[in-house]
């Protein structure tokens, strides 16, 4: 090859890590101004975990607003600092539009008026309120499984109005401008009002309107903690000992003194209505010295995940799986050494993102690779992605790499439209909570799937290539062998997977099989995948036919992954949602086409039958 | 073409369409049980010879028959067995495939021995209760019990197999007859009962007063039925001297007189004795801060066993079951407001099959599968030696 080549095979992979490192920087630097970049990696509690403030804010954007950025010429920049406006600055933050509402029955309840990007803000919904809540009320009471596409609409905008308003009050009590003073002179008031309590308990000539009036405070704080499922300050022990901040408000009588805690979300919100940065740096950077000497895991660990959240390295993957399968594309056509090796450089970078993003989350969450729905995905292309790699070095013909590069960036789609359903570092409910069976069964069954897709994946690429005539017979039997490679390897690991979870189920309840949805869905991969071999070997099928048999490998599998979920019955249902129903449907109905180009026969003189490899 | 057995049952055609209606039954059973609940969808469709699909959506129906499982099963095993006597014969480069399909049969036999020898049921412990038995939820038995000296009890139970309408239940003195049993049923007091009530009254007990109608069976899996019977007790050579409505929705017996004794009788869940008893010491369950997501579950318990003199404490908690007297105990709920607690009781002499078989099956396909790859690489480098 010569040398230009040589180095075009080079110099792609090395733009490739150039778009990396700028993408990294831009996520570390240091904000100028208001730093909210530290403010983001602030350690709270929520939805049960100890998480920074940056990934409960980029969550509930995701969730209410199905992005992570905020629409408007001076809207915040980052998650982070449209929290901090949200908390500090609420009056502002209620004319961001960032609920969107599609359905027109909705929007007529609301009486808007169809807006350009389809998207209201708080202050825009807040009048319909009155309207809202009874219908609300009246959808909740029934089963979810029977509701609309209006009711759900409802419920889901209702939902998101309430955690946006409960957001609202995790870091700040709205309408008070001046909370440190505010807080200090809760403090002393209080403290009166007690010490006015025990003269009245000693019989002694007490102060009746201090302590009224103390008593009217203490109602508001009190009322303030109902209002935010947050917990902001880090007290007593263990992951249980984080009070909310009017709690702590509450607990700072008895000491006397405001929780550092306390004091620092008091002074930023103040130093943020005021536009002072120095005022609110400093109080950060004070805040900040307090966890790194009491709460120094939290605090390193919220670093991390903020980073990661910043760099979103399955979003980098993505755009190098696009370049790579350009590149693999190309190769058949054009500089075929070339941009085969680009090709497969620039997949091995976007692989190592891949890798170190599922190695950031496990040691995140401290548990294996998959633990939701939303990291099987991630996972299923992962291990894709290594099957495919391996068939890359053995064939050398660009189509490990084009397919590998294919199921990557579909299962990482797949991962980003799950996350917009929660926080997907959630934690584990009880049953799950064993890293062992996590470990094997889950890992197991997932690259039972990811291999299934995989060769249904390089199969559809046989059939669509066989519609623009025959395929050399060198690129015919190296497909064949990695569909039939695959294949075994698929039958190995959704076997042993399925049997792994009956023997957790036996361990967990007693009960090796239970005719559970998502158990019946893997074992029907299996037993296709078992058709798949045994037909080939019965020599009951060829090579067309194991491929139009492998694409159905897809529908059996996608099946088995969302669609036991969708039936609301069973150990795994999450419950039905039209989008994914859609989308799955979809999907399927792809497969078929594809199988039905596989069944169009060819023209020309008979085949000779290939080399049918039986086992043993 | 003459129709050879033989070759027919050892056919990988006959396999690969057997696996193919496998797939057909259990997809349809999987729809079906949203409609059906596990435990019907798993006697009409697995433990079935013909299964009956009602392939018309809504309420018309129209059914075709598929083979069943066991039918299925059967099959299958008869094929595999004759395959491998026609083919495989003992040999050692067959060794892989003996292992992986005696590893599948292995895991078949046990999934029916599990069927037939295993036993589920369940314990409903309160804080600070100790009980010796435990119940099955899904049948009842009607007990007719005599207080005897000393505290103990002489307990007649009559499984719910037994029960039906005129069954006549002899207890030595009297006669307990069942006016009406209904398998499911709604009761009502008198005053708010419909025209789809019975006429049948009770004239003493709990069920004075009330109306019972007949109900079709639960089908969906957290529901129970509610069992009732209008029971009369008929002294020897005489009429009857009163009717009770027995029922598993009255907590406690309903008492009577017969034969000059005090009596007591029930519906109630079919128990289970055990000889040793469990005591709930403590029951907690944890939530993750500010979620009801369950971070554990997990019961301490005392066991004691007069027979082998035990008096051990004990936890049982998710994924940490208690095995104890040839049975096992899982932590499987609570209930009011966790002060109770509720253990699934599994007794499987064969629990190990499955464990055995997938050790043997995942081996064997392992080395089948290296064996493959390992040709495979060699015929690549015979062709084209790496560069």
């Amino acid at each position: 090859m010569s040398i230009l080549r040589k180095t075009t095979a080079w110099l792609i992979p090395a733009l490739c890590l150039l778009f990396i490192a700028s993408a990294v920087i831009k996520a570390t630097r240091s904000s100028t101004g208001l730093d909210f970049k530290n403010f983001g990696m602030l350690p709270v509690v929520s939805n049960g975990r100890v998480q920074p403030l940056d990934s409960l804010a980029r969550n509930a954007l995701l969730s209410i607003h199905g992005k992570q950025g905020v629409p408007g010429d001076d809207a915040p920049a980052t998650p982070a600092a449209w929290l901090a406006e949200l908390n500090f600055n609420p009056a502002l933050a209620d004319t961001r539009k960032i609920f969107p509402i599609h359905h027109d029955d909705l929007l007529g309840l609301t009486k808007l008026t169809r807006d350009e990007e389809k998207s209201y803000s708080y202050s825009q919904l807040l009048p319909a309120f009155p309207a809202l809540q009874p219908e609300a009320r009246r959808i909740g009471a029934t089963d979810s499984k029977t509701w609309s596409p209006y009711e759900n609409a409802l419920m889901l905008l209702t939902r998101n109005l309430t955690r946006y308003n409960q957001l609202k009050h995790a870091l700040a009590l709205p309408g008070q401008a001046h909370l440190e003073s505010e807080f200090t002179l809760f403090l002393t008031e209080i403290g009166a009002a007690l010490a006015e309590s025990d003269k009245q308990t000693r019989g002694e000539r007490f102060n009746e309107s201090t302590m009224d009036n103390a008593s009217s405070r203490v109602r508001i704080v009190l009322d303030w903690a109902t209002m935010t499922e947050v917990y902001t300050t880090p007290s007593g022990n263990g992951a249980d000992g984080w009070r909310k901040l009017p709690d702590s408000l509450t607990d700072s009588v008895e000491k006397g003194a405001l929780h550092p805690a306390t004091l620092a979300y008091s002074r930023l919100g103040d130093a943020y209505r005021a536009k002072d940065s120095t005022a609110f740096n400093s109080a950060l950077k004070v805040y900040r010295a307090w966890l790194l000497e009491n709460r120094p895991d939290s605090l390193r660990k919220s670093s991390a995940e903020t980073l990661f959240n910043a760099i979103a390295p399955f979003y980098l993957s993505m755009v190098l799986y696009v370049l790579a399968f350009l590149c693999a594309i190309f190769s058949w056509l054009w500089l075929e050494a070339t941009l085969r090796q680009a090709a497969f450089r620039v997949l091995l970078i976007g692989f190592t993102l891949h890798t170190l993003g599922l190695l950031t989350r496990m040691m995140l969450e401290g548990r294996p690779p998959v633990t939701n729905l939303y990291s099987s995905a991630i996972f299923i292309g992962w291990g894709a992605i290594i099957l495919s790699s391996v068939l890359e070095l053995f064939h050398r013909n660009a189509i490990g790499t084009a397919v590998a590069s294919v199921v990557g960036f579909t299962t990482l789609l797949i991962a980003h439209h799950l996350s917009l359903s929660g926080d997907t570092l959630e934690m584990m409910r009880a049953v799950l909570d064993t890293n062992f069976w996590l470990a094997t069964h889950v890992v197991v069954i997932t690259l039972g799937y990811a291999s299934t897709f995989l060769a249904g994946t390089i199969a559809i690429v046989y059939l669509i290539r066989r519609v623009y005539g025959k395929i050399p017979q060198s690129t015919a039997s190296s497909l064949r062998g990695m569909v039939y490679g695959v294949i075994c390897f698929a039958t190995l690991a959704s076997f042993v997977g399925t049997v792994l979870g009956g023997i957790w189920a036996d361990q967990s309840w007693g009960r090796f099989w239970g005719w559970d949805p998502k158990e019946n869905g893997a074992l029907l991969i299996v037993i296709w995948n078992a058709i798949i071999l045994h037909a080939r070997w019965g020599g009951m099928v060829r090579e067309r036919g194991m491929m139009v048999m492998a694409v159905f490998g897809n529908i059996v599998t996608s099946w088995s992954w969302f669609g036991t979920n969708m039936l609301g019955i069973g150990l795994h249902s999450y419950g039905f949602t039209d989008a994914a129903f859609f989308w799955l449907s979809i999907f399927m109905i792809s497969q078929v086409l594809v199988m039905a180009l596989g069944l169009i026969r060819e023209r020309g003189p008979m085949v000779p039958p290939d080399p049918v490899e039986l086992p043993g | 073409m003459a129709f050879r057995p033989f070759k027919f049952f050892s056919s990988l055609r006959l396999t690969v369409t057997l696996l193919g209606f496998a797939m057909v039954l259990i997809f349809v059973a999987t729809i079906t049980q949203v409609e059906l609940g596990i435990h019907e969808v798993q006697a009409k469709f697995f433990r079935s010879w013909i299964a009956w699909w009602d392939v018309m959506p809504g309420a018309k129906k129209f059914f075709i028959p598929i083979p069943g499982g066991t039918l299925l099963g059967i099959l299958l095993i008869i094929n595999l067995l004759a395959a491998h006597s026609a083919r495989f014969k003992l040999r050692w480069n067959k060794a892989g495939m003996i292992v992986i399909h005696s590893g599948i049969l292995l895991m078949l036999l046990g999934e029916i021995f599990t069927g037939l020898l295993g036993r589920e049921a369940q314990m409903v412990v309160n804080e600070g209760q100790t009980l010796n038995y435990s119940t099955f939820p899904r049948e009842v038995e009607l007990v007719v019990i005599r207080p005897d000296a000393d505290g103990l009890e002489t307990v007649t139970a009559i499984p719910q197999a037994r029960l039906k309408d005129g069954a006549e239940f002899p207890l030595g003195g009297f006669t307990v007859t069942i006016h009406s049993y209904y398998p499911n049923s709604e009761i009502l007091p008198e005053s708010e009962a419909t025209e789809k009530f019975d006429k049948t009254r009770a004239t003493e007990g709990l069920g004075k007063g009330y109306a019972v109608r007949r109900k079709p069976r639960e089908t969906v899996d957290d529901r129970r039925d509610l069992t009732t019977a209008v029971v009369d007790v008929i002294p020897d050579g005489g009429k009857s001297q009163g009717r009770w409505l027995l029922s598993n929705a009255f907590k406690g017996e309903q008492f009577f007189e017969a034969a000059g004794r005090p009596w007591k009788m029930s519906i109630r869940p079919r128990r289970l004795y055990h000889p040793f008893s469990i005591k709930l010491l403590d029951f907690s369950h944890d939530l993750y801060l500010g979620t009801d997501v369950p971070k554990n579950f997990s019961s301490k318990i005392k066991i004691l066993n007069p027979g082998t003199g035990e008096n051990r404490e004990d936890l049982i908690y998710m994924n940490h079951p208690l095995r104890y007297g040839g049975l096992t105990f899982y932590q499987a709920g609570f209930e009011n407001n966790d002060t109770t607690t509720i253990f699934q009781v599994v007794r499987n002499p064969v629990w190990s099959l499955p464990y055995i078989s997938c050790a043997m099956v995942g081996l064997g396909l392992i080395w089948v599968f290296s064996q493959h790859l390992i040709k495979a690489i060699a015929r690549r480098n015979k062709i084209s030696p790496t560069p």
